[in-house]
């Protein structure tokens, strides 16, 4: 029986470009191919934003030579092709074109130009299966103060935030800095609404360095947010996996790596406190193992009753959101008062977290099976919907 | 930490507390090159280190470039960071250049001065770079046909093989250009503040005989060669740079 193909998509004009090309190789196209049920499709987005299929693309080698520049150079791009499934078409000589056409996309494609909705836009024009949370949660989960908009209506706690758009604050920010001030506490955290990591977050402790930090998050995007800061800060998040049946991983807690004083930005995000990345950063250590993105302890050592709050807090925010197949729920504890506040949704965590899954029992290849598995599930049901249906409209008109 | 200055995103260092004292970075270094002279530095004083513009992650201007609109870009900054007053201002090569042009024509002011093989003495090679220019020429004629991509290649050899930093940083190449150009040791002349030079015996890239010729040029300053160093000469003898500019300060 012929294997089904997996086209796996990734890299794009997105600043977390390179932790996608090793999201893709490691944790996604390494384990479908361990799986032997596979056929990978490696979809490389250069970041030109020409796309690119080949088997070059598996390899990390590809990446890490000056050469990369070069090889594409001399490589025809593919083009794409949006009737019935996607179709890639690779522009062979003499005319002689050769049409990939996959049976499932996973994407692995992290921040702009991918995660945030776009891909999973161009899987749907395509009417084909693809991993991971569909467009519209993916657009949402990407949009911090949309997300957040979201819990609130869903009466899940979050710290309290004013959002404003470039335009509105351009012309009024002395009002909006007294909005600001008058509603919430300091420190406060100002974040561009879109970007991952920690690109244009700042930690503001006065009030006088306040429009600083937001003309820096609004240099970034065309809407932002400030948000108080949490007292007593635990960071934790959680992995979930499934579409109607949720499958949380372990809780886990990020922790610094380094208290190096002149590692401003640590410093200055942690404000100068103990561990924990300030608030809305992803990342961290593991006391116990490194994770994708440093070091973290999992399960979270959290008191008595908070880690299963923390859980069903994930789990809320993950149904409110509409998020399927896989996301990532960040989250901030007073751990004083006891208070899970939801923070921001990853609706494709770098690396998809196979290591907290892993520790959480599922295998990188289940990992990938599953969640191809789930792709499909929900393509089906889907195509049970009616989207179109003759008319006579046009001809009443 | 970052901040916008004159449209740029700017990424800059700040801790310790005491008087203030800035680091500017030399050309394709950014304020990591100077961290650990920093770490030092910020138990006693109250430090900033900025990328500056096209480095580290600080966003590139969209026009070429020449020290003064990096001197002013400097100012600008610490405006805008509402850094006070600047009790020390230390610069390594290029950096150091920008801090002469500085506080020579008033756009930056400071208590003292220290130079750690300090650029700025630029058309010794007049010669030399005339020949260079011409070959240049008669290089770009001669691979025309090539691809671009060889092409490219190529560039990037011959200008390491004879030293230049051009390519170090290909996005400022005009830049590169126009700030390699400007001398500054008419500049150098009217420093009259307290000024610590620190060379490293074996620099190529700005020989220990700068030093001797800022020093010569300059009112009231300190000239310290340290034997067995390089360019990088707060990195190869971190130790005897922190402690005689802790002294100096």
């Amino acid at each position: 029986m012929k294997k089904p193909i997996v086209a796996v998509v990734f890299g794009s004009r997105s600043t977390e470009h390179d932790i996608s090309v090793l999201t893709a190789l490691a944790s996604v196209i390494k384990p479908l191919e361990l799986s032997k049920k596979y056929t990978v499709l490696p979809v490389y987005i250069a970041k030109t934003g020409k796309w690119y299929v080949g088997d070059e693309f598996k390899k990390i080698a590809t990446f890490q030579t000056e050469d990369l520049e070069d090889l594409l150079a001399k490589k025809q791009p593919v083009s794409l092709l949006f009737d019935n499934g996607l179709r890639l078409i690779e522009r062979g000589r003499l005319g002689r074109d050769v049409i990939h056409c996959p049976d499932v996309v996973f994407p692995a494609t992290h921040g702009t130009h991918g995660e945030d909705g776009e891909l999973m836009a161009i899987c749907e024009m395509a009417n084909v299966p693809y991993v991971g949370c569909d467009m519209e949660s993916s657009v949402i989960a990407m949009d911090k103060i949309l997300a957040k908009q979201v819990a609130v209506a869903h009466h899940i706690p979050t710290a309290k935030f004013v959002s404003f758009t470039k335009i509105a604050y351009e012309s009024g920010s002395e009002e909006w800095h007294k909005k600001i001030n008058k509603e919430l506490r300091y420190p406060v955290f100002v974040k561009p609404a879109h970007l991952g990591s920690s690109i244009g977050i700042s930690r503001v402790t006065h009030k006088k360095d306040l429009a600083n930090a937001i003309e820096v998050a609004l240099h970034y995007d065309t809407s932002a947010l400030v948000e108080e800061g949490v007292e007593n800060l635990i960071e934790v998040t959680l992995p979930v996996m499934g579409n109607e049946r949720l499958h949380p991983a372990l809780l886990e807690e990020p922790l610094l790596k380094s208290e190096d004083f002149f590692d401003f930005d640590t410093k200055y995000m942690q404000g100068g406190k103990g561990k924990g990345k300030g608030q809305g950063m992803s990342g961290g250590q593991d006391k116990e193992a490194q994770g994708a993105q440093g070091y973290s302890r999992m399960p979270a050592e959290l008191p008595k009753g908070l880690y299963e709050e923390a859980e069903s807090i994930g789990l809320a925010v993950y149904r409110a959101l509409g998020c399927s197949g896989i996301a990532r729920i960040d989250m901030l504890i007073d751990s004083k008062a006891k208070q899970v506040y939801f923070n921001e949704v990853n609706p494709l965590p770098g690396s998809l977290y196979a290591h907290n899954w892993s520790r959480a029992g599922v295998s990188t290849v289940n990992l990938v099976e599953k969640l191809i598995k789930l792709a499909e599930e929900r393509f089906a049901k889907k195509q049970n919907l009616t989207t179109s249906f003759s008319t006579n409209y046009l001809q009443q008109f | 930490m970052q901040v916008v200055v004159d449209s740029l995103m700017t990424r800059y260092d700040r801790g310790g507390k005491g008087k203030v004292v800035v680091l500017l970075h030399g050309w394709a270094d950014s304020a990591a090159g100077l961290r650990t002279l920093g770490n030092a530095l910020q138990k006693n004083y109250d430090v900033i280190a900025l990328d500056l513009p096209g480095f580290g992650g600080t966003q590139t201007p969209k026009q070429s470039w020449g020290l003064d609109d990096y001197v002013q870009f400097v100012q600008h900054f610490l405006k805008k960071i509402d850094a006070g007053k600047v009790y020390a201002l230390i610069g390594h090569s290029n950096g150091g250049a920008m801090a002469i042009r500085g506080l020579a024509d008033g756009t930056l002011r400071a208590e003292k001065l220290v130079l750690l093989a300090s650029a700025g003495i630029r058309n010794e090679y007049k010669g030399r770079n005339r020949a260079l220019r011409i070959l240049a020429k008669a290089g770009k004629l001669v691979t025309s046909p090539l691809p671009i991509q060889i092409k490219k290649k190529l560039r990037r050899k011959v200008y390491k093989t004879i030293g230049s930093d051009m390519l170090v940083a290909e996005h400022l190449q005009e830049t590169f250009k126009r700030v390699v150009t400007d001398d500054v040791r008419a500049d150098a002349a009217q420093i009259t503040l307290p000024a610590l030079l620190i060379y490293g015996e074996l620099d190529e890239d700005t020989p220990v005989w700068y030093g001797r010729q800022f020093h010569e040029l300059m009112t009231d300053s300190t000239l310290e060669i340290l034997p067995g160093a390089g360019h990088f000469v707060h990195i190869d003898r971190p130790d005897d740079v922190q402690k005689a500019i802790k002294e100096f300060l």
